[in-house]
């Protein structure tokens, strides 16, 4: 146990490490910004002596490393600042948007592992078919859209044209929402006992979240291939071939779970392109996610909701880049005790 | 190099691949001569022909101020194509030679570059480029410079892991013995082992860089009118769904082939030159 | 099939059939279901645009209203009030009460003056030639003003009044006695009398407002007994959810198309009108729009027939009418209709040619506003038009916020900027001097930068005379000089066109003889009717 808890402890000193580099390099963009914050905030009518008073307020007149000292000493107090988009504490609006865009990733995620890998295995086992040439061209093709070019493209199809599902929005207004608990939707309608909810809920995520995935899905199917190929080439396999196993028992066994490894590392690497993609996504389908809260800070130069969103984002992202290593680890054995070079 | 083409022209996938390439290229190249409007590019307003469906001679249909979709489709190509070039340009000798220095000369320096590309790349891509876009005017230009700052870390890490390998080869011991200058290890003897992964993944991405600045554009953070581009017509278009689908459904479509031809061509290529890593 | 093409499929029924799970309404009561842009601002002293409007007009009341179908000021919270001087006196109705319970008094209408005044946001500036505020006893209030204001009545329809008691045992942390005059509870929670309550509020995502069964002056049976505020739909979302009969009343941010392919499918068209227009402002102090016959030039240039044509929705709705100058039809000091503005390329020329500067030497900016998708079309509708005066140009698209940042400074000003400008209480002063005033140059209403002695002094007339005639008479000169010396092209009057399902009946926006005549006023819920069935 004591080498993979030796990983833990060094992958997590290192993303502090660029976790630091990232606030550093975030907040360097977002005070070289042209225009002043302040009077962006306070909006078209507002004074000259107010806009001093705000900007005296906010710091925006120290030297930047004095700002970003302050910063640091705020955040270690878990104070990111005022939006002045939503004149909220920027803490309060992550946690109000950051859910349901976690919500919509992790059932894209979802959709990747359980649409791109099965595919994958079939295009492996097929090889040089027309199975295997089918899924080829559709997992190059998922790759070779931007989201939300699906978003648009599922949108028309199964929303305008065959309008089987809702376009936008997490939940019908209909129905009362559960009390809000864990702030993941689906999550706090199952825990409230609302089944109707949760299909209302499930039914409203199924677009967007497979629109997110698709390149996704391309990705893992076309990894879960090329590995798989490499393991059927593997004597083990020609072996269990010739001591007459079934088929589908050496998929299964035998050149799945080393081809599961390299495959979870770009899930890993694909999570942080979905949470980037999301932005694209939530815009199409007026998701109320943290990504369309970006977009409007971004265009609005709100600095403390800029730095704080892509904090969380980059984080977010760390985090789960640990878990995947760490899920490798445990998969496998020679990884535990050999240092991996990518951070 | 007919080696190289031959084996390439072989398989059914890559040709579709060097035809879709080849036709974008052609098109975006030669538009001023296969467009049916070609003044449809920039400030042209005809509002007895706004917002009409496919019909000829406006074989996409018109847009909302009466232009015609395909002309503009086609010099839409040309500038994402100058975008994506620009911009390898810039990122892969940035990162390349971020990604040898860090490889070869290991240590500190190694620490240090490397933990900055991590930083760049633990910030999502698209993320990245929307906040330095957001900081400038958008223009073509800044464009090009919010997409360079997410693409060389690629590169660096690419050129770093292909060095890391490569330094422990004998022909760069030998070199090393032989008193060579670690810039010419670094760039005579290392660099030319990296160049088919390099290129191979050039391939691929001058797709991507066009599927990223059009996200880019997309959510507004990207060239302006009347300069034509594919992912502001989507957005735009996007409003008017699903009565007026021409809008959104052409430009998605275009986006969608160029970025698909790249993608083929690049699998082929990474097939014919063997730099599966 | 192998069992991994089955799984896929039971996945795929498992996902079909989630979709035939009916959503019917979980209530019978009637629901009415509207959007705006985002964000939704509860504080009503922070209200500026048209959504917070929206949620001031039905959480709060004015001490007047606007008369429907008619100029003029209608009691309200104030049963009378009389001036002198620059004294204006208003007596309350005693019988008022807050959503809270606490009794409306005097007390409440000084508090949220001071309020406004320190908070110094959103259309406080209105109240800025106030004195000082007086609450004389419990139900009668009067305000003194520094200089002479002849509208002063009128821009009471924007003082809501904010319940002082609630807001008081509420104050978050700020410097001075009053804290942060309860900005945080006021951005969260409704504090006043109207005849909705708030029930959840999200500034980014919608706000729920219920029926207030103690309201003063009662609510029909027939009004909404809930009414969703959603912020932020896109524009198709917003058309295909009224065609399938989930949303009620569109923003009136949609693009004509959108409108007109709604009312193809049914929808019915509602409307707003006679307070505003779509402005073309020019930075007066960038060459080459410092010469006013540049300007004349470009003003002649434009093409108004195209742009009306750009904006019409159905034969007979359009999103704007035919401009006849500065000041809208039908407000005071208008032209009349048949004087509307036309094309002129022979005038065009012949100032272009007495234009000091070069057509060739010109290049000029033409901004627009990114979430208005429709300037952007205007803006290649002018660059066409300038070309053929041998004009170049440049589109630069700009966020509002940057907007409203960059025109701060002249030299940052983009030399054309398109705006939809409108009267905030309906009075042509509160249209007009924010503009062209050279003292309040250099706001998001008045990037043109103008300085003209002319047209300061004509303004100040239309404020210090009392007299209604003298004040037409002042407006008219005015709108003349604004002709003549052209810092804008006045593109169309403005008429707001919302598309609406036949669930609801609203009389305030579809019938002129209820017309309020003020901006967001006609969505007062409680003047509206929900059809039973539908």
């Amino acid at each position: 146990m004591s080498p993979v808890v030796q990983l833990l402890a060094k992958r997590l000193s290192i993303s502090v490490i660029v976790l630091i580099g990232v606030s550093m390099l975030i907040f360097a963009i977002a005070r070289i910004i042209p225009g002043d914050p302040a009077r962006i905030a306070l909006g078209p009518n507002a004074t000259a002596e107010q806009v001093v008073q705000l900007r005296d307020k906010l710091h925006l007149d120290d030297s930047i490393i004095v700002q970003y000292a302050n910063f640091v000493s705020d955040f270690a107090r878990g104070d990111l600042g005022i939006s002045l988009y939503t004149n909220r504490p920027v803490t309060t609006d992550i946690a109000q948007f950051l859910p349901a865009t976690l919500e919509l990733v992790f059932v894209a995620g979802l959709f990747m592992i359980g649409f791109g890998i099965p595919l994958g295995i079939l295009s492996a086992r097929h090889r040089g078919k027309a199975a295997d040439n089918v899924v080829r061209v559709l997992s190059l093709l998922g790759v070779s859209a931007p989201s939300f070019v699906w978003a648009v493209i599922l949108m028309l199809l199964f929303a305008f044209f065959l309008p089987i599902f809702p376009i936008a929005g997490q939940i019908s207004d209909t129905l009362t929402v559960p009390p809000r608990m864990t702030g993941f939707l689906l999550f706090d309608c199952l825990l409230a006992g609302d089944l109707r909810a949760f299909a209302d809920a499930a039914h409203h995520i199924v677009l967007p979240a497979f629109a997110l995935s698709l390149s996704g899905i391309g990705q893992a199917a076309r990894l879960t291939r090329a590995n798989m190929i490499e393991t059927y080439d593997k004597p083990y396999i020609e072996m269990a071939r010739s001591y007459g196993f079934p088929e589908q028992r050496i998929a299964r066994r035998y050149a799945f779970r080393p081809s599961l490894i390299p495959s979870l590392t770009i899930i890993g690497l694909d999570f942080a392109a979905m949470l980037g993609n999301a932005f694209l996504v939530e815009a199409v389908y007026a998701w109320p996610g943290l990504s369309r809260y970006g977009v409007q800070v971004i265009l609005r130069k709100d600095l403390n909701a800029i730095v704080g969103t892509v904090l969380v984002i980059s984080a977010t992202f760390l985090v789960v880049n640990i878990i995947v290593d760490l899920l490798i680890a445990f998969i496998n054995p020679r990884i535990r005790y050999a240092e991996r070079s990518r951070p | 190099m007919r080696r190289t083409l031959s084996i390439l022209l072989s398989n059914p996938l890559s040709v579709i691949g060097l035809l879709l390439v080849g036709t974008v290229v052609f098109s975006a190249i030669f538009a001023d001569f296969i467009a049916p409007f070609p003044s449809h590019r920039g400030a042209v307003v005809d509002f007895s022909n706004f917002n009409q469906p496919p019909h000829w001679p406006n074989i996409f249909g018109t847009d909302l101020v009466g232009r015609d979709l395909f002309s503009r489709i086609l010099y839409a190509y040309r500038i994402s194509l100058m975008l994506g070039v620009v911009v390898l340009a810039i990122a892969v000798p940035i990162g390349v030679t971020v990604g040898l220095a860090a490889g070869y000369l290991g240590g500190w320096v190694d620490f240090v570059l490397m933990r900055l590309t991590d930083v760049f790349l633990s910030i999502p891509p698209l993320v990245l480029a929307m906040s330095v876009m957001g900081v400038l005017e958008p223009t073509l230009t800044n464009g090009m410079l919010a997409v360079t700052t997410m693409w060389w870390p690629w590169y660096a890490r690419l050129a770093y892991n292909v060095t890391r390998s490569e330094s422990q080869e004998g022909y760069v011991l030998a070199a090393e013995i032989i008193g060579a200058s670690r810039l010419h290890i670094m760039f005579r003897e290392i660099l030319p082992n990296c160049v088919p992964s390099i290129v191979t993944k050039m391939t691929l991405d001058l797709g991507f860089v066009i599927l990223i600045a059009s996200s880019l554009s997309f959510l507004g953070l990207g060239v302006q009118a009347p300069t034509p581009d594919l992912g502001s017509m989507v957005a735009e278009g996007g409003n008017y769904l699903p009565d007026s689908w021409w809008l959104t459904v052409f430009p998605s479509l275009a986006i969608l082939i160029a970025v698909f031809g790249f993608n083929l061509l690049g699998d082929a290529l990474r097939q014919v030159l063997g730099a599966d890593q | 099939m192998n069992t991994i093409a089955k799984r896929m499929a039971a996945a795929l029924i498992g996902v079909s059939t989630m979709a035939l799970v009916p959503a019917g309404p979980a209530f019978a009561e009637t629901v009415l279901r509207l959007d705006e842009v985002a964000v939704g601002e509860l504080d009503p002293a922070k209200a500026s645009d048209y959504a917070d409007s929206i949620l001031m007009f039905n959480v709060y009341d004015t001490l007047v209203l606007p008369v429907q179908g008619a100029p003029g000021l209608a009691p309200h919270l104030a049963k009378s009030w009389s001036a002198d001087g620059n004294k204006h006196t208003f007596v309350l109705r005693d019988d008022v009460k807050f959503q809270s319970g606490n009794p409306l008094t005097a007390d409440d209408v000084v508090f949220s003056l001071q309020r406004m005044q320190a908070l110094g946001a959103g259309l406080s500036y209105l109240f800025a030639n106030v004195e000082s505020v007086e609450a004389v006893d419990d139900h009668t209030v009067s305000f003194v003003l520094k200089e002479a204001y002849a509208p002063f009545v009128s821009s009471m329809l924007r003082l809501p009044i904010v319940d002082k008691q609630l807001v008081m045992e509420n104050l978050g942390e700020g410097e001075g006695d009053m804290g942060d005059w309860g900005q945080a509870y006021l951005s969260a929670n409704g504090a006043g009398s109207g005849a909705y309550k708030v029930t959840a509020h999200n500034p980014q995502q919608e706000t729920v407002m219920a029926k207030n069964a103690d309201y003063f002056l009662g609510v029909p049976g027939a009004a909404p007994d809930t009414a969703r505020l959603r912020y932020g739909l896109e524009p198709a979302t917003v058309r295909t959810l009224i065609a399938q009969g989930e949303h009620d009343i569109s923003s009136q941010w949609l693009p004509p198309e959108v409108l007109k392919a709604l009312s193809k499918d049914g929808a019915q068209l509602l409307t707003e009108s006679g307070t505003g227009g779509f402005y073309v402002k020019m930075n007066t102090t960038k060459a080459p729009l410092d010469d006013a016959e540049c300007r004349l030039a470009l003003t002649n240039a434009f093409d108004y027939g195209s742009a009306i044509k750009m904006i019409a929705v159905t034969d007979d709705v359009s999103q704007g009418s035919p401009a006849t100058g500065a000041i809208p039809v039908g407000m005071l000091g208008a032209n009349p209709p048949m004087d509307a503005l036309k094309r002129d390329m022979d005038a065009a020329k012949k100032h272009l040619d007495a234009c000091r500067y070069e057509a060739d030497d010109i290049n000029i900016e033409i901004s627009w506003i990114a979430e208005v998708p429709l300037e952007e079309r205007f803006a290649l509708l002018m660059q066409a038009n300038f070309a053929e005066l041998g004009i170049k140009s440049e589109i630069k698209k700009m966020p509002w916020a940057l907007f409203a940042e960059q025109v701060s400074k002249p030299e940052n000003t983009p030399h054309i900027s398109q705006l939809f400008v409108n009267a905030v209480t309906g009075d042509p002063d509160t249209l007009l001097y924010g503009m062209y005033n050279s003292k309040l140059a250099g706001t998001w209403q008045s990037p043109e930068y103008l300085n003209d002695a002319d047209v300061d002094d004509l303004l100040e007339q239309g404020r210090d005379n009392t007299d209604l005639a003298a004040r037409e008479t002042a407006y008219k000169a005015l709108n003349d000089r604004l002709m003549a010396i052209a810092p804008t092209i006045y593109g169309f009057d403005r008429q707001s066109v919302f598309a609406a399902s036949d669930r609801v009946k609203v009389p305030a926006l579809s019938d002129p003889s209820k017309a309020f005549g003020l901006d967001g006023m006609g969505f007062s819920f409680r003047l509206m009717e929900m059809q039973d069935g539908k």
